[in-house]
């Protein structure tokens, strides 16, 4: 094999924003242009490339240590390219993929498709940068490059005033969010004097006040808490769901959660090792606490929902609680990279099942056959193919044995049964079990009840069908392939 | 090039094909189904026979032939076969009773007019299948298997008429009593698993290495017990408790006390079912399950006594209830329980040869039996009570004469076929009886009485029921003008009369005994060769059972009365003259012109006889007065307390649900000021616990 220089560790990023400048430069030349084909193609090919590349790096890999034992960094340590940056690069480059490729319906027919796409790309390369961001400088600006382009993309249908109210409210929690991150950016240098990861936690061991130091610590906690949708940070996350076009739902509540939460398990597992902060701020209780609000809040919000959509980004939010015992159940024992290996697993088939939900969810708001529950009566009647793809999602997200999701559920129960965090396996199996029942809503409207007389179905539209479809078809293919995935996360887990 | 082994699954897939044949075409076909059931069967037994003299040829198998799942560092579970001497002998009994009850069925069925012939069909050729199935197991899951799946289709073909009121019931009946049973059985293939898993791949395999009757017999002989799993127990007490819960399926399919409930009932099926059940499938699975594990059960005193005891008390026990009944059938349902309490005693008390000798005979001259008495419902219009026949022996020459042969064979008359067995069986019980030390001697010898006393009462209700059938003035009208049958009911009963009256030639021990002669050929081909062949790769020689009795089941034998010769001479002339006594008495008291009902001379006795010692009534009572109390106690909880908790969770659930939800406000001032606050708590809440402050 040809040895490639170095910078080449990060394709799948330099992919993503060539991507995004293509498209720019497209636009510069042909600023009205509607040329679908054109835009949704470059967007579709840049996202799949990023993604190929960063699997085929992985199996090459490029990840691991080097000979000298040193993994691949950038710019004095500031960016790393090791396994978990090519993982999440996967992840995001995946979800976005399918996320294009229904786009090229449901965006059609509106305007601003260049901008659209581009703002996509863009957003996705933050995301893919955060992945490999090693200092908290480096985080601070990734994470502006993600969710500033995510603001304008909420509110991408500008005529639509559910669209432009979740933009803005996204925008404000969004901007307290940074506040707060930013803030305990400085104080954490304030009391380590270093921004690179290993640097501060060898900062750390110089005594710093205990105040400064916990502080900036649940500030930053905070920071990663609205990136990933928590609770008390989630506010904003069903509003800017419910109102965002469905794709850019699934975008969002996808690719960007697991952005922020690639930022966690750096940021906690890297510059504040815990044998040593401990003492000051034992942040795997904070994050316990979290974990469990966040699951509850998620899932008995998205119990008594009228709307689909609504009740899936209820969902979503639960689900980053069960990802939250990722880095909850960290014990410091020798389980440790089993539980951070299994919250990544789970984000991987989360990022699949959760992004072919959401897409269905445009393929119904494409027919434009309603929003609530009583909307879907009846649909498999039409639609079976696509709502027995959905069925498959949902019920995977339930984690029922017939996706991938069961076994990264089952993981994460393991992980709480090694380190004894009995309080979180609880409740993952309360919260999994209430999950079922709302998702069976859905799947028993589809199919079993009768449907309404206006029901009526005109147009298949291949990008959205085939978008659902994969999707479903990757998570049913993630049980057999659950080893692969769990193995690979496993392995960077233990680089950390 | 390819051997009868090869072919050996078709055994049981032919008649598969022929259930599968009947079931969907069998409306276009000619016969409904029938030509293709006996093409099926006939094909089967050609098979079989073929098998049967490979295995002559002291070449036996067993193999794997499907594995479903296996576990890499753990046991496997499979589909296999097994085919060693006892297996061929019971493939070969299994397919001709099939194929000549298949040939009874086009006139007894076909002829009649019935309805439904296909399903009948069907029904036949997958119970035929099945039992060929289950025969030919290589591991005892697999047996279970087929051994429900045999109870099913009796459920389906006793309940053939089931728009008539009983039927139905007594199909139910008999799922649900043997059903009972098997939950025992089931309990003991788990606890086999269980049992054996550490110790081999294969741990619920019958025969080989590996196979869970060798594993046990090292367990004890040379205190191998690593990787066993007694749960505690002491190995001996653990494979006694082991052996008992598979005697529970045993037992309800085999029809022991007190699981026998549902044999008589069963007589609502069609006849040539009857006869199948009786003869070759449902029943005699039970007893071929114990002869297949023989190895196993052989090296526990206890469950050898137990299963003696049973056997000795049912046939005694059903034979005092076949003296008083009043249709034909049901005197032939009390003769099968005896009978095949007779094969228990023998398995009970160390005589394989014996057990398995009988269940050869018993399965030619009961499946004769019913055959013969279906005829006689040919001809008697559907009317089955003795007392309105009398006098068919002129009418029905070729039933008559094949009839009574069956019926000196169950009598146990020399020199009919069941002589021959039934003398082996007593004569085993006895010799072990005397022989065995303490508790099991005294046990056998219990048994033993037991079943001598029974030989008495099979011959007066065998000939009460010929001499009422067949003999003196036809009683009624239609006995007067009995409806002919037609070749395809007499051949079969021409086959089965000829066979009845020769098949005890098989194993003539008294002749051996005497004469010196090696006539004894069922006992040449179940030991194998002396060194080597098959019974030393499979442990499942004769030889080899034998040793184990003596060493672990603590079975020897002693000649009380004048060596072994006159034990045996005496033994022979006790059996024969209490069959004869039995005989004679019958004739007296009904081989007249005009028989009367002698039942009333019995006073209370005939009470009790008549309601079948209230067997029904106590099983009835067990379920109405006992069981169903308590599964209503247990429905209670179930919908108050279970149902009752998971619905208050849901509902608690969907409110705090709704509440909830209420914190999304829609306000986004609301959110930026609970996100504050949230942050704030947390900072006051950690920092006081961190002191920071």
């Amino acid at each position: 094999m040809v040895n490639l220089p170095t910078w080449t560790a990060l394709a799948p990023t330099l992919l993503l924003a060539l991507t995004a400048i293509i498209l720019l430069v497209v636009d510069s030349v042909d600023p009205d242009t509607s040329n679908n084909e054109l835009l949704a193609g470059i967007a579709g090919i840049g996202s799949l490339a990023a993604a190929a590349t960063s699997a085929w790096l992985i199996t090459g890999g490029t990840g691991l240590p080097g000979e000298s034992g040193a993994l691949i960094t950038f710019f004095g340590d500031q960016l790393v390219a090791d396994q978990m940056y090519l993982f999440f690069s996967f992840l995001i480059a995946s979800v976005l993929a399918l996320v294009v490729v229904a786009s090229y319906d449901y965006m059609r027919e509106h305007r601003y498709q260049a901008e659209y796409y581009s703002l996509v790309l863009l957003a996705a390369t933050g995301m893919s940068l955060l992945a490999g961001a090693n200092s908290l400088a480096v985080a601070f600006v990734s994470l502006e490059l993600a969710s500033l382009p995510s603001y304008a993309l909420v509110a991408i249908l500008k005529r639509n005033r559910g669209s432009v109210e979740a933009a803005l409210k996204y925008f404000l929690v969004g901007a307290l969010s940074s506040g707060v991150f930013a803030y305990g950016i400085s104080l954490i240098y304030g009391a380590t004097g270093s921004l690179q990861f290993n640097d501060v936690a060898q900062g750390l061991s110089g005594g710093p006040p205990a105040a400064l130091l916990g502080v900036g610590v649940m500030m930053v906690a905070g920071g990663v808490a609205f990136k990933t949708a928590s609770s008390p940070f989630h506010f904003w996350a069903p509003e800017a769901y419910e109102g965002a076009p469905a794709p850019v739902s699934a975008f969002l509540s996808s690719a960007s959660k697991a952005a922020g939460f690639v930022l966690a398990f750096r940021v906690f597992v890297t510059a504040f090792p815990l044998d040593v902060v401990s003492t000051t701020v034992d942040w795997v209780i904070v994050f316990q606490v979290l974990a469990i609000v966040t699951m509850f809040v998620g899932n008995f919000a998205a119990a008594t929902q009228e709307k689909v959509k609504r009740m899936l980004a209820y969902s979503s939010v639960g689900h980053a609680g069960y990802v939250l015992i990722g880095l909850a159940a960290l014990t410091g024992g020798s389980s440790d990279t089993f539980v951070l290996g299994s919250g990544m697993s789970h984000l991987l088939v989360y990022g699949f099942m959760n992004t072919g939900a959401f897409l269905f969810i445009a393929l119904a708001e494409y027919w434009d056959i309603g929003r609530t529950f009583e909307d879907y009566n009846g649909l498999a009647t039409e639609a079976p193919l696509a709502c027995g793809a959905m069925t498959v999602l949902l019920f995977s997200l339930a984690g029922l044995p017939i996706g991938g999701g069961f076994f990264s559920k089952f993981y994460l129960l393991m992980a709480t049964v090694n380190t004894g965090t009995w309080l979180l396996g609880a409740a993952l199996i309360i919260n999994s079990a209430l999950s079922l029942f709302y998702y069976s809503r859905i799947v028993k409207a589809m199919w079993i009840e009768e449907p309404a007389a206006s029901l009526e179905i005109d147009s298949y539209p291949v990008g959205l069908y085939t978008a659902v479809i994969v999707a479903a078809i990757v998570t049913v293919l993630l049980v057999p392939g659950f080893d692969a995935v769990s193995s690979t996360a496993e392995s960077a887990a233990a680089l950390l | 090039m390819a051997g009868a082994f090869d072919f050996a699954p078709a055994i049981a897939l032919l008649p598969f094909v022929s259930f599968l044949v009947a079931l969907f075409a069998g409306q276009y076909l000619p016969k409904r189904g029938a030509l293709a059931g006996i093409a099926a069967t006939a094909g089967s037994f050609l098979l079989s026979a073929w098998v049967a003299i490979t295995v002559a040829g002291g070449e036996t198998y067993n193999e794997a032939l499907y594995t479903f799942t296996a576990g890499l560092d753990a046991f496997e579970l499979h589909l296999g076969l097994l085919i060693d001497p006892l297996t061929a002998l019971m493939l070969l009994i299994v397919t001709l009773i099939s194929l000549l009850v298949h040939v009874f069925s086009l006139g007894y069925m076909n002829d009649e007019g019935e309805t439904g012939l296909p399903r009948y069909y069907a029904g036949l050729g997958l119970f035929t299948a099945s039992m060929l199935a289950f025969v030919y197991s290589d591991n005892i899951l697999m047996a279970f298997m087929f051994f429900e799946l045999v109870g099913l289709c009796s459920y389906l073909l006793i309940g053939f008429h089931f728009r008539e009121k009983a039927p139905p019931s007594a199909a139910k009946k008999a799922f649900l009593v043997t059903r009972f049973g098997d939950y025992f059985f089931l309990i003991g293939v788990v606890a086999i698993f269980v049992t054996f898993a550490g110790a081999t791949r294969t741990p619920g395999a019958f025969a080989g290495e590996g196979s869970f009757p060798v594993l046990a017999e090292h367990a004890l002989a040379d205190g191998a017990t690593e990787g066993l799993n007694t749960l505690g127990f002491e190995p001996d007490t653990w494979f006694t408790i082991l052996g008992l819960l598979v005697l529970g399926g045993v037992m309800g399919k085999s029809a022991q006390f007190p699981l026998h409930t549902w044999l008589p009932d069963a007589m609502e099926g069609p006849t040539p079912v009857s006869a199948l059940i009786h003869a070759a499938t449902m029943v005699a699975a039970g007893v071929y399950l114990v002869a297949r594990m023989y190895g196993f059960y052989a090296l526990s005193p206890t469950a050898l006594a137990i299963v003696a005891l049973i056997g000795g008390f049912t046939a005694l026990f059903a034979a005092t209830m076949g003296v008083v009944k009043q249709e034909l059938k049901q005197v032939l349902a009390y003769s099968t329980i005896s009978q095949y309490g007779y094969m228990m005693l023998a398995l009970g008390s160390g005589g394989y040869i014996a057990a398995v000798f009988h269940l050869t005979t018993h399965a030619v001259f009961k499946a004769l039996l019913f055959l013969g008495a279906g005829s006689v419902i040919i001809a008697m219009h559907h009317e089955e009570n003795m007392w309105e026949m009398g006098g068919l022996k002129d009418k029905m020459p070729v039933t008559y004469w094949s009839f009574l042969s069956g019926s000196l064979a169950l009598a146990g008359i020399v020199p009919f076929a069941g002589f021959w067995s039934k003398d082996e069986v007593l004569f085993e019980a006895l010799i072990h009886g005397f022989g065995s030390e303490g508790g099991l001697g005294t046990a056998f010898l219990l048994a033993y009485a037991m079943g001598l006393l029974a030989v008495f009462f099979t011959g007066f209700y065998t000939f009460r029921m010929v001499f009422l059938t067949f003999h003196g003035e036809p009683r009624t009208e239609t006995a007067r003008k009995p409806h002919g049958v037609r070749w395809n009911v007499k051949g079969p009963l021409a086959v089965l009369g000829v066979l009845a009256a020769i098949v005890g030639f098989i194993n003539m021990a008294p002749v051996r005994q005497l004469t010196g002669a090696h006539i004894d050929f069922l006992h040449t081909w179940l030991n194998g060769p002396e060194e080597g062949g098959w019974p030393a790769e499979l442990s499942t020689g004769l030889h080899h059972y034998e040793e184990v009795l003596h060493d672990f089941g603590l079975v020897s034998a002693s000649y009380p009365l004048g060596g072994e010769t006159g034990t045996l001479l005496v033994s022979a002339a006790l059996s024969l003259g209490l069959a004869l006594a039995g005989v004679l008495a019958a004739r007296s008291l009904y081989a007249v012109p005009e028989p009367v009902e002698h039942t009333d001379e019995l006073g209370s006795i005939k009470t009790l006889l008549m309601h079948n010692y209230y067997q029904d009534e106590y099983q009835v009572w067990l379920a109405t007065g006992v069981t169903y109390p308590i599964a209503r106690a247990a429905d209670k909880f179930d919908q108050g307390v279970v149902d009752g908790v998971v619905n208050g969770i849901s509902s608690v659930s969907l409110f705090t649900g709704s509440r909830v939800r209420r914190i999304q406000t829609g306000v986004v001032s609301n959110y930026a000021a609970f996100i504050t606050i949230a942050l704030v708590v947390l900072l006051v809440v950690f920092g006081v616990a961190g002191g920071w402050f």
